[in-house]
């Protein structure tokens, strides 16, 4: 297992690069936190949509979280990956098929998440920031939604750990990842299948992990760095 | 300055107010006391639209709060409101919490802000916590900082919702020292709250609460007297404290 990592570590960390296309695990995290970060927008649309008083918003937003949370990640890269061509006229890349499958995919989820986080806040900072005077929009960026990313952080992380096991399923539609490093390392060798998925599992495992116990760092942190959450009360 | 006529408001099938009306003149201190679930809060939630109500109306300087037409939130930047609960933006310094109606409404810059902040957090006697957060001040601090809050906003009237009902003991006299201050310097007040020496030195008159209706009201001296046998007198007297806190 040492040996065929010795051989391979570097096709595993940046695959071809740089005689070919940059993959290995350094596209699957490129991938993972340009699709996380990308959905971003899109997640908190969908989820301001979704908290809205206004049913033609509400209900398409619902609509389509239902729908992408009701459907495999594996039918998004297909669709891309077979219609985006006949959209734009020309082939897409298996890297950029996976990035726009995981914006659309992710931010079902992320935008459950931040609902989840605007839900969670107090009713009372809403109602002191009305009583201000303040309107809609400088409610949501100046109080409600500082104060929900902030505690939803730790959610955030665990996302972007599920996001960097899903992008294995570029595989399929052959993005340059670490998954389709580990293949062709195989496909070389073609006797040590276990070894070869082996290390794949293991550095999967390792960098999820890792985030994993950052995310539950995170969440100690927040709750004891603010003393407390000051708009409860805890005996009145 | 505040007018309720004939105030009807209904959480579903159950009546929180029940035909209210009064009138709180330009600097005049009212007190609103009864039993919780006499629809004290929710009276004065009306004033601003956090509560909208099912039938009258309520009159702000002559303007129908719930009429489709009404700016409400210029409404809301004149009249300032004082939680229980205190409701500071905990991921704001306590002068950040008083600055951001300042610049988001006001238009005024940063420095401007900031200065007329601490004078508003001076008048508290909170100066020194400008730049604290407020999961580190005590109670009666944030509180202090709650009201230097909707003071910084110039506000015409001031409603209080039982602004010392979740303060530790101790920390009562400063908030009501500072409410104290404010009704002296002639600012129009509702004040829903159980301190009834605050009442007694400051309010103009009292309000009694049951059942969503105004059932009594009368200057302090008059329903808290040794002589008095109001349903005021009762209330204070079938509550084990006394009437000092709720």
């Amino acid at each position: 297992m040492l040996e065929i990592l010795e051989n391979n570590w570097l096709l595993f960390l940046v695959g071809q690069y740089p005689h070919g296309p940059l993959g290995g695990l350094t596209m699957t995290l490129f991938m993972a936190a340009t699709a996380l970060a990308l959905c971003f927008p899109f997640a908190i649309a969908l989820a301001l949509a979704r908290l809205s008083p206004y049913r033609w918003l509400r209900l398409p937003a619902t609509a389509i979280v239902h729908t992408v949370r009701g459907l495999p990640l594996i039918m998004f890269i297909f669709w891309t990956y077979f219609v985006s061509p006949l959209v734009i006229g020309r082939a897409v890349g298996g890297v950029e098929t996976l990035v726009i499958a995981l914006v659309v995919y992710e931010a079902a989820y992320l935008s459950e998440i931040i609902r989840a986080g605007i839900e969670g806040l107090p009713a009372g900072q809403v109602e002191a920031a009305k009583s201000l005077g303040l309107r809609y929009w400088p409610t949501t960026f100046k109080v409600v939604l500082p104060q929900a990313l902030h505690n939803m952080l730790p959610s955030m992380v665990s996302q972007f750990v599920s996001t960097i096991k899903e992008t294995s399923l570029g595989y399929v539609i052959s993005a340059h990842e670490v998954t389709f490093a580990a293949s062709q390392v195989n496909n070389v060798l073609l006797t040590q299948p276990f070894e070869v998925y082996g290390i794949l599992a293991l550095t999967y495992f390792v960098l999820c992990f890792a985030l994993t116990s950052l995310a539950r760092f995170i969440e100690r942190r927040t709750s004891s760095g603010r003393g407390g959450a000051p708009g409860v009360i805890v005996a009145a | 300055m505040i007018r309720f006529e004939n105030v009807d408001k209904w959480f579903g099938p159950m009546q929180a107010l029940a035909g209210v009306s009064g009138e709180v003149g330009r600097g005049e201190v009212k007190v609103l006391v009864g039993p919780s679930g006499s629809g004290k809060s929710t009276l004065i939630r009306t004033v601003t639209r956090l509560e909208t109500i099912q039938g009258g109306r309520v009159l702000v300087d002559g303007t129908d709060v719930g009429s489709r037409g009404v700016d409400i939130n210029r409404l809301r930047q004149r009249v300032g409101f004082v939680f229980q609960a205190y409701n500071l933006f905990p991921h704001l310094s306590a002068i950040g919490n008083i600055t951001l109606g300042l610049t988001k409404l006001r238009g005024m810059g940063k420095a401007e802000a900031r200065e007329r902040g601490l004078a508003e957090l001076a008048r508290v006697g909170l100066a020194e916590k400008a730049d604290e957060m407020p999961g580190r001040l005590s109670g009666g601090q944030r509180q202090r900082v709650a009201i230097a809050r909707s003071l910084a906003m110039d506000p015409q009237v001031m409603l209080f919702d039982e602004p010392t009902s979740a303060l530790d003991p101790e920390m009562v006299g400063e908030v009501l020292a500072a409410m104290k201050q404010l009704a002296t310097s002639g600012m129009t007040m509702i004040c829903v709250t159980h301190e009834m020496g605050f009442a007694r030195e400051v309010a103009d008159e009292i309000w009694f609460m049951e059942g969503g209706a105004v059932i009594e009201r009368g200057k302090p001296a008059e329903l808290t007297g040794t002589s008095a046998h109001s349903r005021l007198q009762a209330f204070l007297a079938s509550t084990s404290h006394g009437g000092s806190a709720a």
